[in-house]
C-alpha cells in the first residue's frame, strides 16, 4: 500500500478544469516530483491533497485512510504537512515561535515544543536567527522557515510547493542538500518545482501535468526524453535560453 | 565566614531570580503591570477625594475589560469591535440575580461570566457557521449590539428604557456593598491581577501560540495542525467570560444600568478598545499601561472641557487616540520594548531577552 494514493482527482473553477483526472502515488521515503508549466494545476492539486480545496471528483488516501472532507489541520495531524508557494511566515513572531506552532502539533507541553523547535532550527542552520522576527528574514530564510515549520509537525510526508523558487544558485544547492537530509530521515516528499535542475537531481520519479492533465510519468531520465513533455514544458526552456 | 558565603549565595540566587524575570520580556511586562497596580493600591493613602478614587476604581475595571479584549483582538486577531455586549450582559445578569433572586454579587459575577461565555458561544457559532471574516465579523458585532440595545429597551423584566437601580441595602461584605471607596479599589485590583495571570498563562501556552498564529495567518496555522475554528471560538468565549465578570463588578460599582449606557459604541471605544490600543494591542502590559493613561486622560478632558460646547472633550479624546495610533502603532509597550532591547543588548549582550 502506498503512503499517499491520489485517484483521479478533478477540480473545476467555473468552466475551467484546473486539475483533470490526476492520479499519483508516493511510497515511504520516496521523492516524487510534480512538474508542469505555469498554470498547469500543480498548486491546485496540492491544495486538494492537503485539504484546502475539496476535489470535485476522485479520492485522496493517506495510509489507506480517505482524506476527502477532512480539514487541513486534521490532515496535518495524520502526518501530511505542506509548505506554501507564497511563503506564509507568522511575521510578528520570532523564528522559534513560528516553528513552535508546528511543534505543538504533537505535544501540549511548552518545553517539549520549544525543545523540538530548537532542534529543527539547528537542523536547518538557523540557530542564530531563532530570536529574529520572521518578518525580518530574507527570502532564502523565509523559504527555509517554511520547511522548518512543516518539519516540526512531525510528518510522514511533506508537500513542498516551490521551495526553491527565487533562490540564488548557492542557496538552491543548500536547499537541495536539506531536502536530501529530510528524505534520509525517512520522510517522503512531494515536490512541486520549476527549477528543472532541482527536480532532476532529487526526484525518484516525476509526474508531469499540463492543462491539469497528467501527460507523463517516470524516472527523470525517461522524462527528459519524453516527446510530450518536451513539447509542453521543456520546449519553453529552450526558447527561454535562445531568447 | 560561613555567614558571608551564605549571604553571597542568597545574594547570588536573588540576582538569578531578578535575571530570570528581567531577561524575559514577557515576565518583565508582568512586573510592569503589577508595579503599576501596586501604585494604584497605595492611592487611598494619599488621596481622600472620592472623585479621584472613583476614577482609579474605574481604571481597574477598564484594565480588566482591556485584558479580556486583548485576548480576543490582540492575541487571536479577531475584530470583535462591540465587545461591550458581553460587559452589558454580565452587568444585567449580576443586577437581576441580586435584585430579583437575592444572589450575592460574589456569586452573581461568576454566573455573569458564565452567561456572557454562553453568549460568546452563540457569537462564535454564528461567525464560524457563516464564515464571517475580519470586517464582516466587526460589522456583525456592531449590528448585534444595536439589536440587543433595542431588545433591552423593550424588555420590561430588566427595566426596559428606565434601566435598573441596584437595590441598595446596608453596606455589607456579602453583598459587595461598601460605605467607602477603598474596598472597591482592592476588589478591582484583585480582578486585574487574576486577569493578568490568566492572560499570561494563555500567552505562554499552546493555546496562546495558536491564537497568535491565527492572527498572523490562519491558512498557515491550519496547515500546521491548528483547528482554527475551535481556537477562534475559544478566544471569543474566554474574552466574553472575562468581560461578563468585569461587567458584573462594573454594575456593582456604578449601581445603575440602562441600555443606552452600556450598548453604546462611545463607551465601547473608551472602556474596551482605547486602553489596549494605547498600551499596545497584543502585548502583555498593554491593557494595564493603557488603562492608566486612558481613563485619567478621558476624565481630565471631561473635567476641563465640561463647561465648553458639549462633545468638545470627545473631539480632544478622539484626536489623542488617532495621534497615538499614528505615532505609536505598537502602543506604549512597543516603545518600552525597544528601550528594553537596547538596555539588554548593552548590559547582557549574551542574553536574548526572551525565553
Amino acid at each position: 500500500m502506498a503512503l499517499l494514493e491520489v485517484n483521479g482527482i478533478i477540480k473545476r473553477f467555473g468552466g475551467l478544469v484546473a486539475v483533470d483526472d490526476l492520479s499519483l502515488s508516493l511510497d515511504k521515503g520516496q521523492i516524487l516530483g510534480l512538474i508542469g508549466p505555469n498554470g498547469a494545476g500543480k498548486t491546485t492539486a496540492f491544495n486538494m491533497i492537503s485539504g484546502f480545496y475539496k476535489p470535485d471528483e476522485g479520492e485522496v488516501y493517506f495510509e489507506g485512510k480517505k482524506l476527502n472532507g477532512l480539514r487541513p489541520d486534521q490532515i496535518c495531524k495524520l502526518g501530511l504537512s505542506r509548505t506554501f508557494q507564497v511563503v506564509k511566515p507568522f511575521p510578528q513572531l520570532s523564528v522559534r515561535d513560528n516553528v513552535m506552532v508546528g511543534a505543538y502539533n504533537r505535544t501540549n507541553k511548552r518545553m517539549q515544543a520549544r525543545h523540538k523547535a530548537l532542534e529543527i532550527i539547528e537542523f536547518l542552520g538557523m540557530q542564530d536567527l531563532s530570536e529574529a522576527t520572521a518578518g525580518s528574514l530574507s527570502v532564502a530564510y523565509r523559504k527555509r522557515l517554511e520547511v522548518a515549520k512543516a518539519l516540526a509537525t512531525d510528518p510522514k510526508i511533506i508537500l513542498l510547493d516551490e521551495a526553491m523558487a527565487g533562490l540564488r544558485p548557492t542557496e538552491t544547492d543548500e536547499m537541495i542538500e536539506l531536502v536530501r537530509q529530510i528524505s534520509q530521515r525517512g520522510i517522503a516528499l512531494l515536490l512541486v518545482e520549476h527549477v528543472m535542475r532541482v527536480i532532476m537531481s532529487l526526484a525518484d520519479r516525476i509526474v508531469v501535468i499540463h492543462h491539469g492533465e497528467k501527460i507523463a510519468e517516470g524516472e527523470p531520465k525517461q522524462i527528459v526524453k519524453n516527446k510530450a513533455v518536451i513539447d509542453a514544458y521543456l520546449g519553453e526552456v529552450e526558447i527561454d535560453v535562445k531568447g | 565566614m560561613t555567614t558571608d558565603t551564605r549571604a553571597a549565595k542568597s545574594n547570588g540566587s536573588f540576582h538569578n531570580w531578578l535575571k530570570d524575570i528581567f531577561l524575559d520580556w514577557d515576565r518583565t511586562q508582568m512586573m510592569i503591570s503589577i508595579f503599576l497596580l501596586g501604585l494604584l493600591a497605595l492611592a487611598p493613602l494619599f488621596i481622600d477625594s472620592t472623585y479621584y478614587l472613583g476614577i482609579i476604581i474605574l481604571t481597574t475595571i477598564y484594565a480588566f475589560i482591556g485584558i479580556s479584549w486583548n485576548i480576543v483582538a490582540g492575541f487571536s486577531g479577531q475584530l470583535l469591535i462591540a465587545h461591550i455586549i458581553f460587559l452589558a450582559i454580565g452587568a444585567y445578569t449580576t443586577i437581576v440575580l441580586f435584585n430579583n433572586f437575592l444572589i450575592s454579587p460574589w456569586v452573581g459575577i461568576l454566573i455573569a461570566g458564565l452567561v456572557a461565555a454562553l453568549c460568546g458561544v452563540v457569537v462564535a457559532f454564528i461567525t464560524l457557521r457563516y464564515g464571517l471574516k475580519v470586517d464582516y465579523f466587526a460589522l456583525f458585532t456592531i449590528a448585534l449590539m444595536v439589536a440587543l440595545r433595542t431588545l433591552f429597551l423593550k424588555w420590561k423584566y430588566v427595566g426596559g428604557a428606565v434601566g435598573m437601580w441596584f437595590r441598595l441595602t446596608d453596606p455589607s461584605f456579602d453583598k459587595m456593598i461598601f460605605a467607602d471607596k477603598p474596598p472597591y479599589l482592592y476588589i478591582g485590583i484583585g480582578l486585574v491581577l487574576i486577569g493578568l495571570l490568566i492572560q499570561y498563562r494563555i500567552y505562554r501556552s499552546k493555546m496562546g501560540k495558536y491564537f497568535l498564529a491565527i492572527r498572523e495567518d490562519d491558512d498557515a496555522a491550519s496547515a500546521l495542525g491548528v483547528n482554527t475554528s475551535l481556537y477562534k471560538a475559544l478566544a471569543v468565549i474566554i474574552g466574553a467570560a472575562m468581560a461578563g465578570v468585569g461587567g458584573g463588578f462594573y454594575v456593582m460599582y456604578v449601581t445603575f444600568i440602562e441600555p443606552p449606557q452600556v450598548f453604546n459604541l462611545g463607551l465601547n471605544v473608551e472602556i474596551v478598545m482605547a486602553g489596549p490600543i494605547i498600551g499596545g494591542l497584543g502585548s502583555l502590559a498593554g491593557p494595564v499601561v493603557g488603562a492608566l493613561l486612558n481613563k485619567p486622560f478621558a476624565e481630565i478632558m471631561r473635567g476641563l472641557l465640561a463647561g465648553g460646547r458639549s462633545g468638545s472633550s470627545l473631539i480632544v479624546y478622539g484626536s489623542f487616540l488617532i495621534l497615538t495610533i499614528m505615532f505609536m502603532p505598537r502602543g506604549v509597550t512597543g516603545v518600552l520594548h525597544t528601550i528594553y532591547r537596547r538596555i539588554i543588548n548593552r548590559f547582557y549582550p549574551e542574553e536574548t531577552g526572551d525565553s
